[in-house]
């Protein structure tokens, strides 16, 4: 059964004359977990920025839900959620007012203004930020005075309350100890958590370095200079398919 | 043979060239006929006027000055801050909005800014009569696009990364908005809000002297009857007020606000929106409404100024600027340098505050009691009231500075003078001349409370144009101090970004 949800047809995107993406070709369907791999420079980032509607491509063409961005409406434009590597978190605005910020989508402008007042129950925003181990004693300090592991985690949480049906993350174990990376992994690949209070994107593409983590995903995609080298199961990848992108 | 270089050090003590010029001039039209009544004027500074009548007055003076500033400043800071948002790129950014607009407000509101407030109030009054509103119109107009400046300045800072991450949450475009201008717009509040209120009261009062009441008012008059004392009661009463505000303004925290709070001040911004439209629509058509048929005098009356003489009035009026500007930059880091003992630094900060606290009417009008009118003494006045106000920044940023280098320097037997230039002043220069260049776009729009009285460039003529109501002349000395105001303050755009 063809369960597309996420296209792209013969992508290309320039930057100042260079080619950062080459007639990409690719198709994501539901429920699945993608890990994406390739070279730092090699087009992770920019293809993530093509995936999620921020940047528009030279050429080619982006279908989500079979609709091109500008003929999506606002609701289903949330239906996806970034986590960017370089976080891209409000500075001056606390970890639980970032966090809430992924609500904004599914609430209205008194909430915003709440938000900002810091008088809005944060119930939600709490539990999610506990998921992702932050202590109650940095909910109300500024972004700007987090450590980094601190700050991806609160990016993570913004993200996963957002309660969006797919999940893209741009190196998301950066600046994470050994052990808080197995927990962020769970929290991002599966789908209930163990209490069932927490229910992640049922679609995730993950960049990332780390090898080890391959075993946790169905489908692997290798980009090198603006190209996918390879878009095959995760099963099927063989040593040789690394050393065409690494 | 050393040659001098040029650098932020030089620069900050060579502008005091310009006293060659000033200094020749002054000492040509200087006249005796006025130095009893100068020195009657300092003395009564030792001896004002004190009884129960003029303290009644004082007091019914301040809470005039103190109700048309707070309501002027209250306005133009909200307002400021709703024009700041909407002369910001992030707005057309979220909401699509093409460019043009705001290509549009940000040039009318630069035009709306380049005219000082006293410029407006003169103007208003002519048309509208004296009237207490005046004076909260007159300082509203120019301060909403000086805040809208500031506000829109601080909002260009938000990283485009914080835009894009918002923008991809695709919530509604207000909450974007919101969420993305919040901290910017509190915090451009919190560190210029305050500090713009006590502009508010110095432009209340200087406005005061124009008639528009307060205890500017009452000063303008105690001066015309050469009442010194009773000068003096107001100057030192109004001194007590700025101190005292000013160290109430200091303790006042906005870190910790609460939920009531919160409320309150959303519930003053939206009574003072719709107070302010329904007041304006109510001045407009009701019994003023047919002032307006002043305008269409506009497109009947003739203009006498000749071409060369409108020339030598922008002349004199750049002149007048560049000279102020000069005393301002270079005296306070001059008299600091030279006088560099404990005793001489009280006795600059005593004489800077009094710079600050005198309006420049009054100075001028004080100078001209052994002075004769010219563009010398104009500059004097508007150089040393400026002077008053950047050696005070001065102060601050010398006193806050570490100031190992300096004992370092007099440790290795280095002249004191020496260590303070090479050690203290010289890491403040660059930051001291990129407050200067903010500075002088203030003192090019001065000219026209100086030009008013000292018969100097383009005040002068505004106000003989107004007088005789030859509006086409009054437009053509607005064009022409807006367009000095606007070119001054690109030029000095260009050095505050070298410097910054």
């Amino acid at each position: 059964m063809n369960n597309t949800i996420l296209e792209l047809k013969n992508i290309s995107y320039k930057y100042k004359n260079n080619l950062i993406l080459n007639k990409v070709n690719l198709k994501i369907n539901s429920g699945e977990k993608i890990a994406l791999l390739g070279k730092s420079g090699s087009g992770k980032t920019t293809l993530i920025s093509v995936l999620n509607g921020t940047i528009k491509p030279t050429q080619g063409e982006v279908k989500l839900f079979n609709k091109s961005f500008d003929e999506l409406d606002r609701k289903q434009k949330r239906k996806i959620t970034t986590i960017w590597q370089d976080l891209r978190l409000i500075e001056d605005l606390s970890a639980e007012q970032n966090v809430n910020c992924g609500l904004l989508a599914e609430n209205n402008f008194y909430f915003a203004i709440k938000n900002l007042l810091n008088i809005c129950s944060f119930n939600k925003a709490h539990k999610y930020m506990q998921l992702c181990r932050l202590h109650n004693s940095i909910y109300d300090k500024k972004i700007r005075k987090l450590s980094g592991g601190q700050k991806q985690r609160v990016a993570i949480a913004r993200s996963l309350i957002q309660g969006a049906h797919i999940l893209l993350a741009d190196e998301p174990f950066n600046n994470l100890d050994p052990k808080l990376i197995t927990t962020i992994k769970n929290l991002l690949l599966e789908n209930v958590d163990k209490n069932n209070t927490k229910k992640s994107p049922k679609t995730t593409l993950v960049s990332l370095h780390r090898l080890d983590f391959l075993n946790d995903f169905d489908k692997v995609i290798g980009i090198r200079d603006g190209k996918i080298f390879f878009n095959i199961k995760r099963t099927n990848l063989k040593q040789l398919h690394l050393d065409k992108i690494y | 043979m050393n040659n001098l270089k040029l650098n932020y050090t030089s620069l900050s003590f060579l502008p005091i060239l310009v006293s060659i010029p000033l200094g020749y001039q002054l000492l040509t039209n200087i006249h005796f006929g006025g130095f009893e009544l100068f020195e009657e004027f300092l003395i009564s500074a030792f001896n004002p006027k004190i009884n129960n009548e003029i303290i009644i007055t004082v007091i019914n003076r301040l809470n005039e000055t103190i109700l048309i500033s707070f309501l002027s400043w209250l306005v133009s800071i909200i307002f400021g801050a709703i024009l700041g948002i909407l002369s910001s790129k992030i707005f057309y950014k979220i909401f699509n909005i093409p460019n043009f607009f705001y290509s549009i407000i940000k040039g009318f509101l630069t035009i709306i800014r380049s005219i000082h407030e006293v410029v407006w109030g003169i103007l208003l009054m002519q048309i509208y009569g004296i009237n207490f509103s005046i004076g909260i119109i007159a300082i509203c107009i120019p301060y909403i696009a000086v805040n809208s400046k500031v506000f829109a300045e601080q909002l260009e800072n938000i990283e485009h990364k914080s835009f894009e991450s918002i923008n991809q949450i695709n919530a509604p475009k207000f909450s974007s908005l919101l969420t993305l201008i919040w901290n910017p717009i509190i915090t451009t509040f919190k560190n210029f809000g305050i500090y713009q209120l006590e502009c508010s009261i110095r432009s209340t009062v200087i406005l005061g002297l124009f008639g528009i009441g307060g205890i500017g008012t009452s000063i303008f008059l105690s001066f015309q009857t050469l009442n010194f004392r009773e000068l003096w009661t107001y100057l030192w009463s109004l001194a007590i007020f700025i101190i005292v505000s000013g160290s109430i303004f200091k303790k006042i925290k906005f870190n910790k606000i609460n939920k009531i709070l919160s409320i309150f001040f959303i519930a003053v911004f939206f009574i003072t929106i719709l107070f302010s439209f329904s007041y304006f629509l109510y001045y407009i058509f009701n019994n003023n409404f047919e002032n307006f048929n002043y305008f269409s005098s506009l497109f009947k009356s003739s203009s006498d100024l000749g071409l060369l003489y409108f020339l030598k009035l922008i002349l004199e009026t750049i002149i007048l600027s560049l000279l102020s500007t000069g005393i301002a930059i270079s005296l306070p880091p001059l008299l600091i340098g030279i006088f560099n003992n404990n005793t001489s630094k009280i006795l600059i900060k005593i004489f800077a505050f009094l710079l600050r606290l005198i309006p420049t009417p009054v100075i001028l009008l004080t100078l001209l009691t052994f002075n004769n009118p010219s563009l010398s003494l104009a500059a004097l006045t508007l150089g040393l009231h400026n002077a008053g106000i950047t050696s005070k920044l001065l102060f601050t940023n010398l006193d806050s500075q570490d100031k190992k280098k300096y004992i370092a320097m007099k440790s290795l037997g280095i002249s004191k003078k020496t260590s303070w230039l090479l050690g203290l002043f010289s890491q403040q220069a660059k930051s001291y001349l990129a407050y200067c260049a903010y500075r002088s776009d203030i003192i090019i729009r001065e000219t026209a409370i100086v030009g008013v009285i000292g018969s100097v460039g383009l005040g002068w003529q505004l106000r003989e144009s107004l007088s005789s109501f030859a509006w086409q002349e009054v437009i053509l000395v607005l064009i022409a101090y807006s367009s000095i105001a606007i070119v001054g303050e690109l030029i000095n755009g260009k050095i505050k970004n070298s410097l910054t």
